[in-house]
C-alpha cells in the first residue's frame, strides 16, 4: 500500500513539473510575441505615417510647398549631399556640440565634486550658480557676442553653459547625498582620503553623472539649434533658418531631420556608454 | 586583544540636547574569545563599536589594542567591520565586495581574488562571484559581509547586529555558519546583537549594558561547550543563563523607554 502511494506522489510532482515547464514555455513565446509586436509597431507606425504624407502631399490634400512630400525631401537631401554643404554642416554642427558638451561636463563634474565636498565653496557657488542656470542660456549669447565677438568661442560657450550647469547641480546633489554607510564601510576597510575618493565616491555618483549627461546632450542640441539660427553662417540650425528665409522648405525638412539625427545617435551613444560603464544598473533593473 | 578603559562618549546636538551614549565604560576583551554585546537600545552599543572600530573618536578614555607593544602598536592592530545594513558596494560585484579590504592593502590582484574565490567557498557563495550584491538575498548578503571581513584576516572583529535584518530561519543559518567560522579561525570577536538567544549560542562571554548613558552592567562567561550547536539552545544551562541575562536586561529596557 504504502509502495503504491509513493508511486502516486512521483507521479504526481512529475505530471506538476511538466505543467510548470508548460506554464513557462507558454510565458516565454507569450513575452516573445509581444516584443515582435512592440517592434513591428515601432517600425511600422512611422512607416506608414511617411506613406500617408506623401499621398497627402500627392493628391494636394495638404500643400506640398509647405508640407513637402518625403520622395522631395529625399532629393533635395541628395542635393546638399552631392554639393558637399550637409556633411560640412553637419560636421561644424557637431564639432560645436562636442567640443562645448565635453568642456561643458569636465567642468560641471569637477565643480560639482568639488561644491558637493565643500561647505565653504558650495555657500559661496550654489546659490549664485542655481540663480544663473534659471536664466535661459540662449539668453545669454548676445552678452557672449559682445564680450567675444561673433567667432565661434561665443558658440560653443552657450553650450558649455548648458552641459556646465545641468552637471554640476547633479552632481552636487549627489555627492550630498552620498550614502554616509558606504563612506564608512570604505573607511573601515582601509580607503582614506583619494581612495575614498576613487573607490567609493567616484562609482556611487556615476549613475548622477550619465543621467545629467544624458538631460545636457538634449538641452545642448536645443541651444546650439537656437544659437546657430541667429548667430551663424554655417550648422544645422543655419541651414533651418536660412531655408525658412529663403521659404526653402525641403531643405528646413533636411536640416530638422538631421538635427534629429544628431539628437538620437548622440543620446544612443551616451545611453550605450552608460551601460557599459554601469553593469550593476543595468542588471538590477532589467 | 582588546583593552577600553574609561570610554565616555558626548554627542553635541545642534538643535537639541547633548546626549551622552557612553560614561566611563571599561571593556577588556582577550585575545581569541567572542564576546556578545548586548543592551537597551539606544545604550551606545554601537557608538562603542565605532570608537573601538576607529570610525568614531571617544569624548575620552583610552583604548589599547596592543597591551604592552608601545603606543603605536594599537594603529597596526587590523580591525574589520560588519555592518548591520551589509553596507556592501552596489558596483562591485560580488567577488570585488569581498577582495575590497585587500585591494586597499595593497595586495596584488591575482592573490587577493584567490583569496576572496575561497571566502566567497567557505559562507557558501561559490558560483556567485560575477553576480551584483541587489542581486543576492538578505541572508546571501549578510554571508558576502561576512566574508569580506573575514577575508583581510583581522586581528579583531566587530560586528554591530550582522543578522538585524534577517528572517528567522535564515538567521538561524547565518548563525550556524558564523559559529563554525569563528570556531576554525578563533578571532578576537565583539558581537552587538539584540538577541539573547545568539548572545548566549555565539559567546563565550555575555556583556549587558545599562541604558543610556551606557555602562556595563553584566559580564557573564557563558561556560557552554564548544563546538556549538543550535542543540545547545534546549539544554537547561541555557535556559538558567538566558534567564539571569533577560534579569539584567529587563530593568535596563524598561528605563531606556522612560528615557524617551
Ligand atoms: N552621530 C550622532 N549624533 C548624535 N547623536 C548620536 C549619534 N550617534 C548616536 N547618537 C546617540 O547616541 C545614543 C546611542 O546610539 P547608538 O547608535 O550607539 O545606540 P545603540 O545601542 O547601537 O542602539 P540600537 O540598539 O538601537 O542600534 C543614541 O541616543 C543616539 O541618539
Ligand atoms: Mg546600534
Amino acid at each position: 500500500m504504502t509502495g503504491s502511494a509513493t508511486e502516486l506522489e512521483r507521479v504526481a510532482t512529475a505530471t506538476g513539473d511538466e505543467v510548470l515547464d508548460e506554464a513557462l514555455h507558454a510565458l516565454d513565446a507569450a513575452e516573445r510575441r509581444r516584443r515582435r509586436l512592440d517592434v513591428t509597431l515601432a517600425v511600422a507606425t512611422p512607416a506608414a505615417l511617411l506613406v500617408m504624407w506623401q499621398a497627402a502631399a500627392d493628391t494636394h490634400w495638404i500643400d506640398p510647398k509647405i508640407f513637402t512630400p518625403p520622395t522631395t525631401i529625399a532629393r533635395s537631401a541628395g542635393h546638399l549631399i552631392a554639393a558637399g554643404t550637409l556633411q560640412s554642416d553637419l560636421a561644424i554642427t557637431l564639432a560645436r556640440l562636442v567640443v562645448g558638451f565635453a568642456v561643458g561636463a569636465a567642468a560641471g563634474i569637477v565643480v560639482g565634486i568639488l561644491l558637493g565636498l565643500s561647505r565653504p565653496l558650495r555657500s559661496a557657488f550654489s546659490p549664485l550658480f542655481t540663480g544663473l542656470y534659471a536664466v535661459p542660456q540662449i539668453a545669454l549669447l548676445p552678452l557672449l557676442l559682445v564680450i567675444f565677438g561673433v567667432g565661434e568661442t561665443a558658440k560653443v560657450l552657450t553650450v558649455v553653459a548648458v552641459t556646465f550647469f545641468v552637471l554640476e547641480i547633479n552632481v552636487v546633489r549627489a555627492v550630498r547625498g552620498f550614502d554616509p554607510r558606504l563612506v564608512e564601510a570604505g573607511h573601515a576597510y582601509g580607503a582614506r582620503r583619494l581612495r575614498l575618493f576613487r573607490h567609493v565616491l567616484l562609482p556611487g555618483i556615476m549613475p548622477a553623472i550619465f543621467t545629467g549627461l544624458r538631460v545636457s546632450i538634449a538641452l545642448a542640441l536645443v541651444v546650439i539649434t537656437a544659437t546657430e539660427f541667429v548667430a551663424s553662417t554655417n550648422g544645422l540650425g543655419y541651414l533651418v533658418w536660412n531655408s525658412w528665409q529663403l521659404f526653402e522648405p525641403d531643405y528646413m525638412y533636411v536640416g530638422l531631420i538631421t538635427i534629429a539625427l544628431v539628437g538620437v545617435v548622440l543620446t544612443g551613444i551616451i545611453v550605450a556608454a552608460e551601460r557599459l560603464a554601469l553593469p550593476w544598473l543595468r542588471r538590477s533593473r532589467p | 586583544m582588546i583593552v577600553a578603559h574609561g570610554i565616555s562618549k558626548a554627542f553635541v546636538g545642534r538643535k537639541a540636547a547633548s546626549v551622552v551614549a557612553l560614561r566611563n565604560v571599561d571593556l577588556c576583551v582577550d585575545r581569541g574569545t567572542f564576546v556578545s554585546l548586548i543592551g537597551p537600545s539606544g545604550c551606545g552599543k554601537s557608538t562603542l563599536l565605532r570608537i573601538l572600530g576607529g570610525l568614531e573618536r571617544p569624548s575620552s578614555g583610552t583604548i589599547d589594542m596592543a597591551p604592552g607593544r608601545g603606543a603605536d602598536a594599537t594603529e597596526t592592530v587590523k580591525t574589520a567591520f560588519v555592518f548591520q545594513d551589509h553596507s556592501l558596494f552596489p558596483w562591485l560585484t560580488v567577488l570585488d565586495n569581498v577582495a575590497f579590504g585587500l585591494r586597499m592593502a595593497g595586495v596584488p590582484k591575482a592573490v587577493r581574488r584567490e583569496r576572496a574565490r575561497m571566502w566567497l567557498a567557505r559562507v557558501g557563495l561559490a558560483g556567485f562571484e560575477r553576480h551584483y550584491p541587489e542581486e543576492l538575498s538578505g541572508g546571501m548578503r549578510q554571508r558576502l559581509s561576512l566574508a569580506r571581513a573575514f577575508v583581510t584576516d583581522p586581528d579583531i572583529l566587530l560586528m554591530d547586529e550582522p543578522m538585524g535584518s534577517l528572517d528567522a530561519q535564515t538567521r538561524l543559518l547565518v548563525q550556524e555558519d558564523l559559529i563554525r567560522l569563528w570556531e576554525e579561525t578563533r578571532k578576537t570577536v565583539l558581537l552587538v546583537t539584540h538577541s539573547i538567544d545568539e548572545a548566549l549560542l555565539l559567546g563565550d562571554r555575555v556583556v549587558v549594558m545599562t541604558a543610556r548613558p551606557g555602562q556595563v552592567k553584566l559580564d557573564l562567561r557563558i561556560e557552554l561547550g564548544r563546538p556549538r550547536t543550535m542543540a545547545i539552545t534546549g539544554e537547561r544551562a541555557f535556559g538558567e543563563l538566558k534567564a539571569k541575562i533577560w534579569e539584567a536586561l529587563r530593568d535596563e529596557v524598561e528605563r531606556s523607554l522612560e528615557l524617551t
